[in-house]
C-alpha cells in the first residue's frame, strides 16, 4: 500500500532558478560558439576539438582532484599526483588545441599518454580506497568513497589527446575508422559521466527537479553520436543534442553554487561547503566531451559522402 | 538557560520555523468555540495526530506546555544553555532503579521530544507485535505490524528519513526517501567491529536531511543533535507535521500547560483547562486527545479525577500509569589509537540489530536490544566519566584529554511490562498548583539478564573494532507504557484506536500506548500509530462513529 | 599527582569566536558566561567558600592563573532554581539538598579534624571527599540525605558540568566546541578539518 501523497515544499523557487541558469549557461554557451573559430580542415579542427575537450576535462580533474584530496588531507603522498597530473594534460591539451598541427607531436603525445595512464592508476587507488571501508562494495562506500570519474576522466583526456594526435597521421585507419571509434569514444565518455552524476544526484535524491538534467539530455546525446557513429542520418539529431550536453557543462557549477548557496551558512560557509556541498568543477566535464564530439561529428559526416 | 517568556503562537499567526523572524498565518479558535479536537501534546504522538485530523479536515487545538521554538534563532551551540528545552518542572523517579528524567528523556517545547531526540527511525520487529503469540513472551499488542506497515511508510516519508540502501533486517521495504549519510569514526569503529565478528550492522536510519528539502537544510554534522538542530536539518515534528498541521488550519498553542480535562455529566470530555499567559482558561472541546508522553499522560488522567471517575479518567482497572517501561542502556567505552574525535556528526550513526533479531544465543532472557555507536559531547562525557567511573581530581582532567580517542556503544534494551512500575501523582505541587508525577521503576530478572548479555556482545563488537581499555557505564532511554492499548477492556486503559474505553471522546496518542517496549527506538512507532489513528478516526467520522 | 598534561596546547576554542562555527546566539551565550560572572546570591558566604574549596579538588586547576569559576554558577542554578526536572525518591529537592549537603560536609570535617574544609590539607580534603563519595560518615547532619547520592548527583556532576561548560575546558580536551552554521566536512577517523584541535602528542596509556 502506497503512504498518501503528502504535501512538500513548493518547487517553484527552483524551477526558477532552473530556467534562469539554463537561460544564462545557453548565452554563454553561444557566446563560446561564436568565439570559437578553428582553422584548417575537418581533421586539424577535429583536432582542436579533441584538444579542447582535453583541456577543460583536465581543469575540472585539477580543480576537483585538489579539493578532494585536500579534503583527504594529502595524506598518502601519491594524492600529489592526481592534480599534478591534470595540470601536466591541461598544459599538453591546451598546447594541442592552439596548435592542432603539432598535435602529432611526441611531446604533448608522451605527455598525454602519461597523463591516461595516470588516470588508470588512480582508478585503481581509489578503487582500494573503497574495498578497505567497512561494508566494502556497498552504496554507502560508493557515495562517500573515493569516485571514479575524476581519475577516468583524466584517462579520457589522455586519449582525446592521443587521438587528437592521430587525427593528423596519414594512415588509412585515420579516414576510415577512426572517427567512429572516436565517436563510440565520446558516447562511452558521456554515458560515464551519466552514470556518476546520476549516482551522485540521487545520493541527492533528486531533490531539486533539474537534478535530472545529467541524465536526461547527455544519455540521449551519448545514444545520438554512437547512432552518427554507425549511420549519418543521426548526425543532424547528434549535433543540437551536444551542444545541449555542452550547454548543461556550462550550467551545472552555476546550479552548484546555488546548491551551496542553500546549504546551511550558505557561501559564508564556503570551508565546509566547498567540500561537502555539490562539486563546482564537476559538470564541465560535459562540456569537454560535447566539445570534442562537436569536433568529430564532421568527420563522420565527412566518412559518409 | 534558553527560554522564551511569552507565547509566540498567538493573534492569528505561529512563527515560521524556515525563516528567520517570519511568521506563518495561524487559524485561532476562541476558547468557547467546541473545536472537534483538543490535543495535549505537540510531540511525536500529537503533533503528528494534529496534522492528520486537520489535513482531514477537522478543527483541531493542540497544547504545549513548552514554547515554541525557532531553531534557526534560538538555538545556540552549548549544552548548558540548551537545558531549556527540558522538561524541568519538578518530579521525583524511585524504585530500586530510578529512571534519570529531565533531558534523559523528557523534552518541553512544540516538537516535544523530536526536538531533542537523535533522530533514530527504526521499525519494530514485526514478530513483537504479537510477541506473546510468536516468540512465547511478553503481551499481545491489539494490531498486528501488517496494520501498521503502511503507517511506518507514511511517517517516514513524512520525515524524509535518510537511510540505507539495503537495510538487512526486517520485512523488505521500499526504498528509503533519501541518501544515507556518511557514517562518522564511532560508527565506523562499530562496523569494523561487527564485520570482524561476523554480525550485520548498518548506518542508522536517521531522521535528518542529507539533502536539502524545501528551505530546510542538510545536516551540517556539527553533532549538537541532542540539544536542539539550529541547521533544521533534523525533521523533528516542530518543522515537519506541525507546518502541516497549521495550513491545514489547526491552532497551536505554546507556553500552555493543560491541568485537567474538563468532564460532563454524562461522563464524556467536555475540552479542557489550561495555563496560558498567566490564568487559568478553558478550552471547549468535541474529543480530548492525550498525547503529553508517557508521564505527563497518565498523570493528566489521574489528575482529572473527578466525582464520576474518582481514581482519574479512563481508570476503572486502575491500570493509568502502570506497566511503564523504559529501554535499558548499559554502555561499553574504550579508547583507540586512531582520533575518533566523537563530537562530530549525529550521536548515533551506526548500529546492529543482531540481538533484535537474531534469538539463537539467548539461553536465559527473553527480548531483544539494539546497539549503536555513540556520540556525546563535552559535558555530556565529563558527567559520564566522573558519575559512572567515580572519577574525579586530577585523574579527571587527565582521562578527558582522551576525549578524542574515545569510542562506545550503547543499547536499546527491551524491558518487561510490570505492573509495580509506574506512574502516580504525589501530594506535592508544581508550579501551577498540580500534583506532581511520581515515576518508580526497578528492572526485572529477566531485564538483568537482557543487560548482562548486551555487555558481552558489545564488549565483542567494540575490541574487535579496535578499542582498548574497556569499561561500562549505565543510563537509561525513552518512556512507554502507562496507557497501554487492548483488546480488552478489563486489561487496557484504551482501545486499539487509542480510544478510551469507558469516555469514548477521550483518546490517547505517544508512548504511553505501548503494551511493551521492544528493543527499538520508539519514535517511528508513536509517530505511524499517530498517522493510523488520524486515519481511523477520519474513517470512524464518515460512519458516524465518534 | 603527575602534572596535567594536554595534546592540544596549541589550541585555544575561541579562536573560532568571528568563524562560521560561531553565531550570534552562542556568542551572546559564551560571552555572559566568561563577562558575566555572578555574585553570591543564595548560598551563605561559609557555604560559598566550602563549595569552592571542593571544587577545587574534584576539578584541580593548578595550572591557570584564571581558575575556571565555578562556584558562581551553581549559586546561580541555585538562585534561579534551574533544577533538572526530577529528584531521586531518596533525595530532597534540589536547593535543599545542596544547602543539607554543604551543611554536612563542614560538620563532617569539623567532627573529624577541628577544622574548616578549607583549612584541610589537600590530601586530607580529598580523603574527605572520598568517604562522602562512599557513604563513609557520621555528621548527624546528614540526616535523610544520601552522602554518595548527594556527592554524586549534586555535587561532582554539578562542579564537572560548569567547569566542562567553559570555553578552556573545550580547549583542553581537544572538542571542537560550537557549531553552527559551519559544521564538520571529515568525520572518519584521523580526520581532521583545519579548524578542529590538532592534536600535538597523544599518550594513549592511562595516565
Amino acid at each position: 500500500m502506497l503512504a498518501p501523497r503528502q504535501p512538500e515544499p513548493s518547487q517553484r523557487p527552483l524551477i526558477a532558478v532552473a530556467a534562469a541558469t539554463l537561460a544564462t549557461a545557453a548565452g554563454v554557451g553561444w557566446l563560446l560558439q561564436r568565439a570559437w573559430k578553428p582553422k584548417g580542415d575537418t581533421n586539424h579542427r577535429a583536432a582542436e576539438a579533441l584538444g579542447a575537450g582535453a583541456a577543460i576535462l583536465c581543469v575540472s580533474v585539477a580543480l576537483d582532484s585538489a579539493i578532494e584530496h585536500y579534503r583527504g588531507g594529502f595524506k598518502d603522498r601519491a594524492m600529489f599526483v592526481g592534480p599534478t597530473m591534470a595540470l601536466l594534460g591541461l598544459g599538453a591539451a591546451t598546447y594541442i588545441a592552439f596548435r592542432p598541427e603539432r598535435a602529432n607531436d611526441r611531446a604533448p603525445k608522451i605527455a598525454l599518454l602519461t597523463v591516461g595512464a595516470t588516470g588508470l592508476i588512480g582508478l585503481g587507488f581509489h578503487a582500494y580506497n573503497i574495498l578497505k571501508r567497512p561494508g566494502e562494495l556497498d552504496a554507502l562506500n560508493l557515495f562517500y568513497g573515493a569516485p571514479a570519474g575524476a581519475p577516468a576522466a583524466l584517462t579520457l583526456a589522455g586519449l582525446y589527446g592521443v587521438i587528437a594526435g592521430e587525427m593528423l597521421s596519414s594512415r588509412a585507419y585515420v579516414r576510415t575508422r577512426l572517427p567512429k571509434h572516436a565517436a563510440g569514444l565520446i558516447a562511452f565518455s558521456l554515458l560515464g559521466t551519466v552514470a556518476e552524476a546520476g549516482f551522485l544526484h540521487f545520493r541527492g535524491a533528486f531533490q531539486d527537479p533539474a537534478m535530472y538534467a545529467p541524465v536526461t539530455i547527455p544519455p540521449l546525446a551519448a545514444v545520438a553520436v554512437g547512432g552518427a557513429a554507425l549511420t549519418a542520418r543521426a548526425i543532424p539529431i547528434a549535433e543540437p543534442l551536444l551542444k545541449a550536453t555542452a550547454v548543461l557543462g556550462i550550467a551545472g557549477p552555476i546550479f552548484h553554487a546555488y546548491g551551496i548557496h542553500r546549504n546551511m551558512g550558505g557561501w559564508r560557509n564556503w570551508s565546509q561547503m566547498i567540500l561537502q556541498g555539490p562539486p563546482l568543477p564537476a559538470p564541465p566535464a560535459f562540456l569537454g566531451i560535447a566539445a570534442a564530439g562537436l569536433g568529430i561529428l564532421p568527420l563522420l559526416n565527412q566518412e559518409a559522402k | 538557560m534558553l527560554e522564551v517568556a511569552e507565547p509566540r503562537a498567538i493573534n492569528g499567526r505561529a512563527p515560521d520555523v524556515f525563516r528567520e523572524g517570519k511568521w506563518v498565518p495561524m487559524r485561532c479558535y476562541d476558547d468557547s468555540e467546541e473545536v472537534d479536537f483538543a490535543i495535549v501534546g505537540t510531540g511525536a504522538g500529537g503533533g503528528t495526530l494534529a496534522c492528520k485530523l486537520a489535513e482531514a479536515g477537522f478543527s483541531v487545538v493542540t497544547f504545549d506546555a513548552g514554547p515554541f521554538w525557532r531553531p534557526l534563532e534560538d538555538f545556540a551551540s552549548d549544552e548548558n544553555w540548551q537545558g531549556g528545552l527540558f522538561w524541568t518542572d519538578e518530579r521525583i523517579t524511585g524504585g530500586a532503579d530510578p529512571v534519570e528524567l529531565g533531558s534523559n528523556n523528557s523534552g518541553r517545547g512544540v516538537g516535544g521530544s523530536t526536538v531533542h531526540y537523535t533522530m533514530i527511525a527504526l521499525r519494530w520487529r514485526p514478530e513483537w507485535f504479537k510477541c506473546r503469540t510468536k516468540l512465547g513472551y511478553g503481551r499481545d499488542w491489539p494490531i498486528s505490524f501488517d496494520e501498521l506497515e503502511p503507517y511506518y511508510e507514511e511517517a517516514e516519508e513524512a520525515l524524509q528519513i535518510s537511510g540505507p540502501i539495503r537495510y538487512p533486517w526486517g520485512r523488505r521495504r521500499k526504498r528509503y526517501p533519501r541518501r544515507s549519510h556518511p557514517v562518522n569514526a564511532p560508527g565506523l569503529v562499530l562496523a569494523r567491529g561487527c564485520e570482524t565478528i561476523g554480525i550485520n550492522w548498518s548506518p542508522v536510519p536517521l531522521a535528518t536531511l542529507s539533502s536539502p528539502r524545501g528551505m530546510a537544510h542538510p545536516c551540517v554534522y556539527r553533532g549538537f543533535c541532542a540539544y536542539g538542530c539550529s541547521t533544521n536539518a533534523k525533521q523533528s515534528v516542530l518543522v515537519t507535521f506541525i507546518p502541516r498541521a497549521l495550513r491545514a488550519g489547526a491552532e497551536v498553542r505554546d507556553l500552555a500547560m493543560v491541568g485537567r480535562i474538563d468532564m460532563g455529566k454524562d461522563g464524556k470530555a467536555t475540552g479542557l483547562t489550561y495555563h496560558r499567559r498567566g490564568e487559568w482558561r478553558h478550552q471547549k472541546a468535541k474529543h480530548v486527545v492525550v498525547a503529553g508522553y508517557a508521564i505527563e499522560t497518565p498523570r493528566l488522567l489521574l489528575n482529572s479525577k473527578c466525582s464520576q471517575f474518582p481514581d482519574g479518567l479512563c481508570n476503572e482497572n486502575g491500570l493509568v500509569g502502570t506497566h511503564i517501561m523504559i529501554h535499558s542502556g548499559p554502555g561499553v567505552w574504550g579508547v583507540l589509537d586512531e582520533e575518533i574525535r566523537q563530537y562530530k556528526a549525529p550521536p548515533c550513526m551506526a548500529v546492529t540489530e543482531h540481538w533484535n533479531y537474531d534469538d539463537s544465543d539467548k539461553k536465559d532472557f527473553h527480548g531483544g536490544y539494539a546497539f549503536m555507536s555513540q556520540g556525546p559531547l563535552a559535558v555530556g562525557w565529563a558527567q559520564c566519566v566522573a558519575i559512572n567511573r567515580g572519577m574525579w581530581g586530577m585523574k579527571l582532567r587527565q582521562e578527558m584529554t582522551r576525549y578524542n580517542h574515545v569510542a562506545g556503544l550503547r543499547i536499546v534494551g527491551e524491558t518487561e511490562p510490570q505492573r509495580h512500575n509506574r506512574i502516580e501523582v504525589a501530594d506535592e505541587k508544581d508550579q501551577y498548583g498540580l500534583p506532581i508525577p511520581r515515576m518508580t521503576f526497578s528492572y526485572s530478572e529477566n531485564d538483568r539478564r537482557l543487560m548482562k548479555h548486551s555487555i558481552g556482545s558489545m564488549k565483542s563488537v567494540l575490541e574487535a573494532g579496535g578499542a582498548k581499555d574497556l569499561w561500562i557505564d549505565d543510563d537509561t532511554s525513552h518512556l512507554m507504557g502507562g496507557c497501554r492499548m487492548g483488546d480488552d477492556p478489563n486489561d487496557s486503559v484504551v482501545d486499539k484506536d487509542g480510544r478510551s474505553w469507558s469516555i469514548p471522546n477521550l483518546w490517547v496518542c505517544d508512548g504511553s500506548l505501548f503494551p511493551t517496549s521492544g528493543g527499538v527506538n520508539p519514535s517511528l512507532t508513536i509517530q505511524a500509530l499517530a498517522c493510523r489513528i488520524g486515519d481511523r478516526i477520519t474513517h470512524m467520522s464518515k460512519r458516524g462513529e465518534l | 599527582m603527575s602534572d596535567f598534561h594536554s595534546p592540544y596546547l596549541t589550541y585555544d576554542v575561541l579562536d573560532k569566536w568571528d568563524s562560521p562555527s560561531w553565531n550570534e546566539q552562542t556568542r551572546g551565550v559564551v560571552r555572559q558566561r566568561l563577562e558575566q560572572v555572578p555574585p553570591r546570591r543564595f548560598l551563605s558566604a561559609d557555604q560559598w567558600s566550602l563549595l569552592e574549596a571542593i571544587a577545587s579538588r574534584l576539578v584541580p586547576q593548578p595550572d591557570r592563573e584564571e581558575p575556571v569559576p565555578i562556584a558562581p554558577w551553581i549559586d546561580d542554578m541555585l538562585h534561579h532554581n534551574h533544577t533538572p526536572g526530577y529528584r531521586y525518591a531518596d533525595m530532597p529537592p534540589m536547593r535543599e539538598a545542596w544547602r543539607q549537603g554543604l551543611n554536612a560536609i563542614a560538620a563532617e570535617t569539623r567532627n573529624r579534624h577541628g577544622k574548616a574544609f578549607e583549612e584541610l590539607s589537600p590530601d586530607d580534603q580529598d580523603e574527605l571527599l572520598s568517604d562522602v563519595q562512599n557513604n563513609r560518615v557520621e555528621s548527624r547532619y546528614w540526616g535523610d540525605l544520601p552522602a554518595g547520592g548527594f556527592f554524586l548527583h549534586h555535587l561532582l556532576k554539578q562542579v564537572v558540568g560548569v567547569y566542562y561548560s567553559h570555553p578552556d575546558a573545550w580547549s583542553e580536551i581537544g572538542y571542537g566546541g560550537p557549531a553552527s552554521p559551519r559544521g564538520y566536512a571529515r568525520l572518519g577517523p584521523d580526520e581532521r578539518d583545519p579548524w578542529e584541535a590538532e592534536e600535538l602528542h597523544f599518550e594513549a596509556a592511562d595516565a
